[in-house]
């Protein structure tokens, strides 16, 4: 017998409320258009994966993003902020910088360089509107705070 | 059986790196014919970058490419998929969009750089990669880690496995359009993660284990509570699994969809839960000194549903088994710790350990505490042969399905 | 008029004469369109007999202009007038004077079987036009052995008409016209199957594939366009002037609503780019036979509720040829233009027309493909919606048989008039609007072609926003009316009370207030729009990784793969598909047979040597009217 999943997605409440803080400050003044709806893009130019994972683990009910209306796009053609995982392998500059040029005027681009002194990886191209730029494997909330600094949304404990 | 790992080669020989009833060692070619024996020879011998890449030709036939920047595959890789339309008649995988070559950049490096760089190889399989990194260089110096060393290590490539088995599932899930389902396992694998970081300090396992010993030995005040989050884990799952098995949606996209025989994919030189979602009765489990043996879990249909089953039971296991030795784990400080000094800075070692995707080996030559060389073997290599081989003559709606379920990561393919 | 149309016919011949010098001889047959053109207007208000030659006793030849033959005579010569035009630089593509000569000649047979009373009159243009149009296939010097088919069938059709009309002969004792309701059914069935044939209605279009690909571009138009219009004629002629048939007419209501569908069924996956305008006539062609004959049996029926009815019906199967007339000579000249240019034959091959070889050819192929896929507010959309609207309303037969096959004559209908879109799609999005891969076109001569393309686009667009001038013109006036905030006449009405309406004028309106307004604001800001490469994964496409035309229907020809008898192949470097149309099959088993059986009958009587086949015409002729004498 076929059993009904809405029920069974109700019955459990997994939704967390914090407060989700930013590792860094942002390195531009940002702009108030993206209030409470930020739509981003994800490109990976040489990860280790970990932070592909992290992004799936920012997709989980925990985080819940959609509530502060930020939603990962599957086009760059209709994002806000692209964020840009792992620093890039050569084969990799020349679709970075395509990207870039598909982005709708005004965007963010943000950096999360997974192993900084990782040898045999390019430094950054030049990045325009480059409002942050993270360290190490962030965990889902510090790219959450990151995000929300952006969108300019912040949820309080309650 | 006799599984072939990878080919070790220098200008003048050539080295078989096989595993045999769960056993590593080292054979040489000595004018043998290796490709009669092992049909995936050739594979390991070319190490083509870009996958099955034979063009297919005819009227209205053209490639479609998949990659490097989408949002379906968030990783740098490129598929090449040959069709007509609707039906996919070659899948060329390319995967040097990921090349860092890691391996290269290892040498004359000192083992415990090259240990940090093994783990950045594929972060997901980081413990798997530095466990036989660290297994290859003990054999090649002469070390022998103490017993806890060896438990704890088998402790956390099984919460390795789990928390891939939990991505792969919910990957399948949101590529079947089961919302709740893939919502509730990625809850799930966040949990999974969360169990990482409290146990290892990582939620990727990095930085926990070493040449020898552990960095740090796991903190033992929470073990009961962290050890019962993952009983609970093995519940939720199981009810989710057993729901989700109703669900004939579900169940009719992953059925069928990238069927290999078990003659195919021991041809390619598969292993892990692919191979053993083809009914081949594989001893990847005796590469890793188990506390007590795992069942070998085997489906027969070998398809993308065999493959899941394979997974979400193994998932299961894994956590039942951490759940038991995490509790017992405190007696092992009893053990007698012993002198992990290195015995001679040069030699040649290579290891195998069970991945959650199958076989990782690490063939390594040290010379005066510097790496020499380093040959590593991953399962994302045959596995992205797999993929194709399984894409072929499927529609492009099944597509996430094939892919998703082999467990294989660009990453860990190139390195 | 009298005198413009002898005028037309002498301008005919002059340009047969003037055929080595090929830009004159076609300027003559413009001139000669332009004069057959004005005698049709003044013919729109008052019939006249041109010609009367008693030939036998109770057979006399005549030539005859009323209303009818001045529609079609008007429809028929805009189509003329632009394919000239065309020509006119065509000629220097393919300078063989053959061409200009089988076209002027040609049209003038046509023009006699749009003024022709009688039988003989009729058959001896019919046979000037099927000849000449042969003459015609081998323009570009080619030799291919499928265009003794097309012969095949014309003769298919001419032994049939022969044959009717000797019969005709027997039973009223005359072959003209005024004649014909004494005729019997058996005259009935065989010269409606004639002009059927001429229709290219299906299982008669097998002699398409094969020579569509092969023949210039000219002649395909000629074909595809005003020569099944000569078919049409006929029908419109001579079935309201038979006895009726109920029978008949409902197997012609689901001959026509088979063909439609068989016609869009094969449009839909063929990938060659001239075949694809040929089966879109079948299926045109098809919804106008239904049209007809829906005519013939609300008409017939004698039931007075059911006049208005019969007239709409008839209104849409002439709007439905104005509507396929121009769109499709359009469509082969656009086509024909971006294919001489790109010098191709394949959809795949021929992309991008509109930067490629240039706008006018692109916009000729977009408006034509977008009138038969019905797009409001163009004449197609009329036309198609008047044929569904007459099917609909089918409930008012008081016999269920009927009833019942026109409600299937309207799924088959439908049906069709989808899988037309979804061809015509092809022809836009890859020839017209697709990416052209850098390829730049040989330079052609082309101010006279765009003058024609130009010319006939318009009419489209204006024949649409028109159409209650439309309706008036073909002599219809009272189907217009009213409704609600749109004046009379504006809207056109399937039935009173109304049960159907549309007005194409409105709709014009609202779109440029809508539509071509805002979309032409936004082209006068784009200079503030960044302009990037379309997002293909982060790199740019290569020319072999774009979406081919094949692979677009491929999907249709999968899930249609009874209909398709669709084929796959694969080996380790190479795979098709291959899809077949399987109603030509017995044409190609009979034509293998005769080519057995017969090797030396086939090439003295179908070797395209004009003479043989003269003297076969004669023969048949003559054969025909001793049977038809010896049975008196």
């Amino acid at each position: 017998m076929i059993r009904w999943w809405p029920v069974f997605g109700l019955k459990r409440r997994l939704t967390e409320k914090k407060e989700y803080i930013s590792p860094v400050d942002l390195r531009q003044p940002k702009t108030g258009i993206f209030n409470r709806s930020l739509f981003v893009y994800i490109i990976d130019v040489g990860s280790s994966n970990a932070l592909n994972f992290e992004i799936s683990a920012l997709e989980s009910p925990q985080y819940n993003i959609h509530r502060f209306g930020i939603f990962l796009t599957d086009s760059p053609r209709h994002a806000d902020v692209l964020l840009i995982l792992g620093r890039p392998v050569t084969k990799m500059l020349e679709p970075l910088k395509e990207t870039i040029s598909q982005l709708p005027k005004p965007f963010y681009t943000v950096t999360i360089d997974d192993h900084p002194d990782q040898p045999g990886l390019n430094e950054y191209p030049e990045l325009p509107n480059h409002i942050a730029a993270l360290t190490g494997v962030p965990s889902p909330d510090k790219i959450l705070g990151l995000l929300l600094d952006i969108a300019k949304t912040k949820r309080k404990e309650s | 059986m006799k599984v072939l790992i990878g080919i070790v080669a220098t200008p003048e020989d050539e080295r078989l790196f096989i595993l045999d009833k769960g056993k590593p060692v080292l054979t040489a070619v000595n004018g043998k014919h290796p490709e009669e024996t092992f049909g995936n020879y050739s594979i390991l011998k070319q190490h083509l970058s870009k996958i099955n890449d034979e063009p297919m030709k005819g009227p209205g036939v053209f490639k479609f490419r998949y990659g490097p920047v989408t949002a379906g595959v968030r990783e740098a890789g490129c598929f090449y998929l040959y069709t007509y339309g609707e039906k996919i008649l070659r899948a060329t995988i390319d995967i040097s969009w990921k090349q860092r070559e890691i391996a290269k950049a290892m040498v004359d490096k000192s083992p415990e750089t090259a240990l940090t760089m093994a783990e950045r190889i594929c972060s997901n399989f980081a413990l798997s990669h530095s466990v036989a990194f660290s297994r290859a260089v003990e054999m090649a110096v002469d070390i022998s880690p103490s017993l806890q060393t060896k438990n704890w290590r088998t402790l956390l490539i099984e919460s390795e496995r789990i928390y891939n088995h939990l991505y792969v599932i919910y990957k399948l899930a949101s590529a079947a359009a089961q919302k709740v389902l893939a919502a509730h396992l990625s809850a799930l694998f966040e949990e999974a993660l969360r169990l990482n970081e409290r146990l290892s300090g990582s939620r990727y396992l990095m930085n926990i284990n070493s040449l020898g010993k552990l960095n740090h030995i796991p903190e033992i005040s929470n073990i009961e509570k962290i050890a019962n989050k993952y009983l609970a884990v093995a519940k939720q799952f199981t009810e989710l699994y057993k729901h989700s098995l109703k669900n004939y949606n579900y169940l009719d996209r992953l059925h069928s969809a990238g069927t290999l025989t078990a003659e195919q994919a021991e041809g390619l030189g598969l292993t892990g839960p692919t191979l053993r979602a083809c009914g081949v009765v594989d001893d990847l489990n005796d590469t890793t000194e188990h506390l007590i043996s795992l069942p070998v879990i085997t489906q027969k249909e070998g398809d993308a549903l065999a493959r899941m089953e394979v997974r979400a039971e193994e998932i299961v296991n894994s956590c039942h088994y951490l759940a038991d030795h995490l509790r017992a784990s405190d007696s092992w400080y009893d053990a007698t710790e012993k002198d992990v000094k290195s015995h001679n800075a040069n030699g040649t070692g290579y290891a195998v350990v069970n991945s959650p995707s199958g076989a990782m080996g690490y063939y390594v030559e040290v010379n005066d505490n510097k790496m020499q060389r380093v040959d590593i073997f991953t399962p994302s290599y045959p596995g992205m042969y797999a993929v194709s081989q399984g894409l072929e003559d499927l529609i492009f709606t099944d597509f996430p399905f094939v892919f998703e379920s082999f467990g294989v990561h660009f990453a860990d393919a190139a390195i | 008029m009298k005198i413009l149309f002898i005028i037309a016919l002498l301008f005919y011949i002059a340009g047969a004469v003037s055929s080595p010098k090929t830009q004159l001889s076609y300027i003559f047959g413009f001139l000669g369109s332009v004069s057959a053109f004005l005698s049709a207007c003044f013919a729109l208000t008052r019939s006249q007999i041109l010609w009367n030659f008693p030939l036998l006793h109770n057979v006399s030849l005549s030539l005859y202009m009323d209303h009818l033959s001045a529609i079609f005579i008007i429809i028929a010569t805009i189509s003329w007038m632009a394919l000239a035009l065309y020509s006119v630089d065509y000629s220097k593509l393919y300078p063989k004077k053959r061409l200009p000569l089988g076209f002027n000649l040609s049209l003038l047979g046509m023009l006699l079987v749009l003024t022709a009373h009688d039988g003989i009159t009729l058959l001896a243009g019919w046979e000037i036009m099927t000849i000449f149009a042969f003459l015609m296939m081998q323009g570009t010097g080619k030799y291919f052995e499928h265009s003794y088919r097309f012969l095949a069938f014309g003769e298919l059709s001419t032994i049939s008409l022969v044959i009717g009309f000797a019969a005709l002969y027997v039973t009223a004792g005359s072959i003209s016209f005024d004649a014909l309701h004494k005729g019997s059914y058996f005259v009935l069935i065989l010269i409606s199957l004639g002009f059927i044939i001429k229709m290219d209605i299906v299982p008669f279009h097998a002699w398409m594939q094969g020579i569509y690909g092969e023949i210039p571009d000219n002649t395909a138009a000629l074909l595809s366009a005003p020569v099944t219009l000569m078919g049409v004629y006929g029908l419109e002629r001579v079935i309201p002037l038979l006895p009726n048939n109920q029978l008949w007419d409902i197997i012609i209501i689901l001959l026509g609503a088979f063909s439609a569908f068989w016609g869009g069924l094969q449009a839909a996956v063929v990938n060659k780019i001239r075949l694809l305008p040929a089966y879109s006539t079948i299926e045109n062609n098809g919804m106008i036979l239904t049209a007809i004959g829906f005519y013939a049996l609300a008409e017939g029926s004698g039931i007075l509720s059911l006049h208005y009815l019969a007239s709409f019906a008839l209104a849409a199967s002439i709007i439905l040829v104005i509507s396929h007339t121009f769109s499709k000579t359009l469509l082969f000249m656009s086509i024909g233009h971006a294919k001489e240019a790109y010098n191709v034959h394949t959809i795949d091959q021929a992309r991008g027309v509109w930067s490629g070889v240039g706008r006018i050819p692109a916009i000729g192929i977009v408006i034509s493909a977008l009138s038969f896929s019905a797009f409001p507010p163009l004449i197609g959309y009329a036309g198609e919606w008047m044929i569904l609207e007459t099917l609909f309303q089918s409930y008012r037969f008081p016999s269920v048989a009927i009833a019942f096959s026109a409600a299937l004559a309207g799924i088959l209908i439908a049906l069709a008039i989808g899988l037309i879109s979804f061809a015509m799609i092809k022809l836009i999005g890859y020839t017209a609007l697709g990416y052209d891969h850098g390829r730049k076109s040989r330079p052609i001569a082309r101010r006279f072609m765009h003058t024609a393309e130009i010319s006939l686009g318009s009419l489209l667009v204006l024949g649409g926003i028109g159409l209650p001038l439309v309706i008036i013109f073909i002599g219809f006036p009272q189907l217009l009316t009213g409704l609600l905030a749109i004046p009379a006449p504006l809207v056109l009405a399937s039935n009173q009370p109304v049960f159907g309406v549309i007005s194409p004028t409105f709709i014009g309106i609202i779109m440029l207030v809508l539509l071509i307004i805002p979309v032409w604001i936004f082209m006068k800001n784009k200079k503030k729009t960044r302009k990037v490469e379309s997002w293909n994964g982060g790199i740019k496409l290569e020319e072999d990784e774009f979406f081919t035309a094949p692979a677009y229907s491929q999907i249709l020809e999968h899930i249609l793969r009874g209909f398709y008898h669709t084929r796959e192949k694969k080996s380790k470097t190479r795979s098709s598909i291959t899809v077949e149309d399987i109603l030509i099959r017995p044409t190609v088993f009979i034509s293998n047979m005769v080519m057995k059986t017969g090797k030396i009958v086939a090439s003295t009587l179908m070797n395209g040597k004009i003479s043989a086949y003269v003297a076969y015409i004669l023969i048949l002729f003559i054969t025909v009217f001793i049977i038809g004498m010896v049975v008196k």
